[in-house]
């Protein structure tokens, strides 16, 4: 099973939004998969015997658009596989617009996984990714 | 390290001093800045502290900064807080003057909207077979999350084939008749669309969710005309007092929330290429004459086409599951599609700009076209009355029928509301409905409800939303949308 990440819901009036804190920018991506299934379906109810090798291209230069093409990859999976993510590990991030990371879940079982939202997309409304004098923020608005 | 956050400080708050009343209802902000036009929302003095409590205003302000805008940036009486646009939002664009095409603009679920069946089934007679309908339409028809497997799984080609036909291929395949396609906005396809422009995986997304509800704010209601405002239109529309109606409310499915995400991701880049400044990324676009804004709206258009034949196949099997349960054909009961409109898009049209007329590009997001009678693309048969305009309201009280006007049509580029609009957030739904069995509570207000998951009835409960009387009033007091027909729900089948 997964862990649970903290992070706060943004109060957005048409969507779900979630801002969250991490030391470096690798855990602040992998926190930002976690938070997003988690908004999905409570990461401690997803196991993760399932697994699979993901690359991701971005823009040089543009954490944001990266974090973009990141979460749209994992809910590609989440659509096409019809899997529920729960751990993502990054074994390569380069600022320079790319991902390599294996991310863990489980098939989607309609008994026992309590879907909470159908998220359609990660949008850039409101799209943070800075490092500040604590650590790297995150704010993603997601289209529900 | 730079983290390409150059757009978020220039997003500036609007209060209600930026708010200047130019005619009755209807309300500007002076442009400032970076705006290239005014703002202008359509609101009373009921609906405004909602609109100012979020911001959507903020975005109409951030809209009227795209290049090539014309006249407004319009908000409905519906407008909330969205992504890019707010919901609710309208701006159009003119090709030769640099216009854009914005993605964020229609938003992902492109050529999500509504579609009305009438009936000539009186109130009395469905009153008793309510939980037996809603159950039949919620077993016939795919709902909720992901949902798939209506028609079968289609091969690539199909879904290509359903990209450039629209609702025509579901009716060349015996779902429905030619007569729903002169009764669907645009005969239910955009002509431009050209399957080549959508990618594989939007494709491969596309295979099984040919006539699927999907969840969310997706329903299928089942109501009744509970309340007639203008005989002469209502009769024109075949909607009586007391008759019963069937609405459908979907979209593209994930074909198009991937085709929306696809170009985004192109768009990124041609605002760079175009050297576009916007204040807010999700904003992201390209000339309408440039090679990614022609790409997009081929590709948005294979979208829209696909979410007509969703509504069609859907329709078709939901009128089937209504005749099984009331032991009688389609014809017997008088089943019958009134209209169907899309509320995100963008569309080239024909509007008049400094006595002009202009084709332009006409970003509706969260917003239907409404136009007058005699308008080219309204059918014959409405002729004398004008463009059916479907407004849902939430599960618990009214949807609304108007019809469009050439007040419309010289305002707002054709458009008007396109529903009661959110003023508590999912996440506030959800806690307000804690510890409450809101399917109890609805079904003591009249109304059956199923629903795929709790959660979504929950957020989609009616306290969530404005009340769809006050904004389908500031349509009508306005002239944008005269009021035709009230419709009461009995039973609700959420996604």
């Amino acid at each position: 099973m997964g862990e649970r990440p903290h992070y706060t819901e943004i109060d957005h009036t048409a969507d779900v939004g979630v801002e969250l804190r991490a030391h470096d920018l690798v855990s602040a991506f992998e926190r930002a998969g976690a938070c997003m299934f988690d908004l999905i379906c409570p990461l401690d109810e997803i196991g993760s015997g399932w697994s699979r090798r993901v690359t991701v291209e971005g823009r040089s230069g543009d954490l944001e658009h990266l974090m973009i093409r990141w979460l749209s990859e994992l809910l590609y999976l989440f659509t096409s596989e019809q899997v529920l993510l729960s751990r993502f590990e990054i074994e390569e991030l380069d600022v320079g617009g790319r991902i390599v990371a294996v991310v863990h879940g489980e098939k989607m079982d309609a008994a026992r996984h309590a879907v909470r939202v159908e998220i359609k997309a990660a949008t850039y409304h409101s799209l943070r990714v800075d490092e500040t004098p604590e650590g790297w923020v995150v704010r993603v608005i997601f289209d529900t | 390290m730079s983290s390409g956050s150059r757009d978020k400080s220039k997003s500036r708050s609007t209060s209600r001093g930026d708010l200047t009343e130019v005619a009755d209802c209807v309300w500007e902000i002076a442009r400032a800045g970076g705006m290239r036009v005014p703002g202008r929302i359509y609101a009373d003095e009921k609906l405004l502290p909602q609109i100012l409590s979020d911001k959507g205003l903020e975005q109409v302000v951030n809209v009227a900064h795209l290049p090539g805008v014309v006249r407004y940036s319009l908000a409905m009486p519906d407008i909330h807080w969205g992504y890019g646009f707010p919901i609710g939002g309208v701006a159009a664009t003119d090709p030769s003057e640099g216009g854009v095409v914005s993605p964020g603009g229609v938003g992902y679920d492109i050529n999500c909207g509504v579609r009305l069946v009438a009936s000539t089934m009186r109130r009395e007679d469905v009153e008793g077979h309510i939980p037996e309908l809603v159950s039949a339409l919620f077993r016939d028809v795919p709902c909720g999350l992901g949902s798939s497997g209506a028609i079968g799984r289609l091969s690539q080609r199909d879904v290509r084939d359903v990209m450039a036909e629209g609702a025509r291929w579901a009716v060349t395949r015996g779902y429905g008749t030619e007569t729903d396609l002169d009764h669907t906005e645009g005969g239910g396809c955009l002509s431009s669309a050209d399957p080549s422009m959508v990618g594989k995986r939007a494709v491969e997304r596309g295979r099984s969710q040919v006539g699927t509800l999907g969840s969310g704010n997706h329903f299928m209601e089942i109501g009744f005309v509970d309340e007639v405002y203008d005989e002469a239109r209502a009769s024109t529309f075949g909607l009586a007092l007391g008759r019963v109606t069937l609405m459908i409310h979907s979209g593209s499915r994930g074909l198009g929330y991937q085709v929306c995400d696809d170009y985004l991701n192109v768009m990124q880049d041609a605002v760079r290429k175009y050297g576009i400044d916007l204040p807010d990324r999700q904003l992201a676009c390209a000339p309408v004459e440039s090679p990614e804004g022609k790409r997009y709206l081929s590709a948005m258009a294979c979208a829209a086409n696909y979410a007509w034949a969703n509504r069609q196949v859907m329709m078709v099997l939901a009128k089937r599951s209504i005749g099984r349960v009331m032991k009688a054909s389609e014809a017997e009961l008088g089943l019958r599609l009134v209209y169907d409109v899309c509320h995100n898009i963008a569309k080239m049209e024909r509007h008049k700009v400094s006595d002009r007329e202009e084709l332009l590009c006409v970003h509706r997001k969260g917003a239907t076209r409404a136009f007058p009678g005699d308008h080219d693309e309204v059918p014959d048969c409405y002729r004398s009355a004008g463009q059916p305009v479907l407004i849902p309201g939430d599960m618990g009280t009214h949807s609304f029928v108007s019809a469009g006007t050439h007040t419309a049509l010289d305002e707002t580029f054709g458009s008007c509301c396109h529903g009661a609009g959110r003023v508590m957030s999912r996440t506030k739904a959800r806690k307000a409905a804690h510890g409450r069995n809101l399917a109890d509570e609805l079904r003591r207000m009249g109304v059956y409800v199923t629903a795929d998951g709790k959660a979504t009835l929950a957020e989609e409960m009616p306290s969530a939303y404005k009340n769809v009387s006050d904004v389908v009033d500031v349509m009508d007091r306005t002239g944008i949308a005269r009021k035709v027909v009230r419709l009461k729900p009995l039973g609700v089948v959420k996604g």
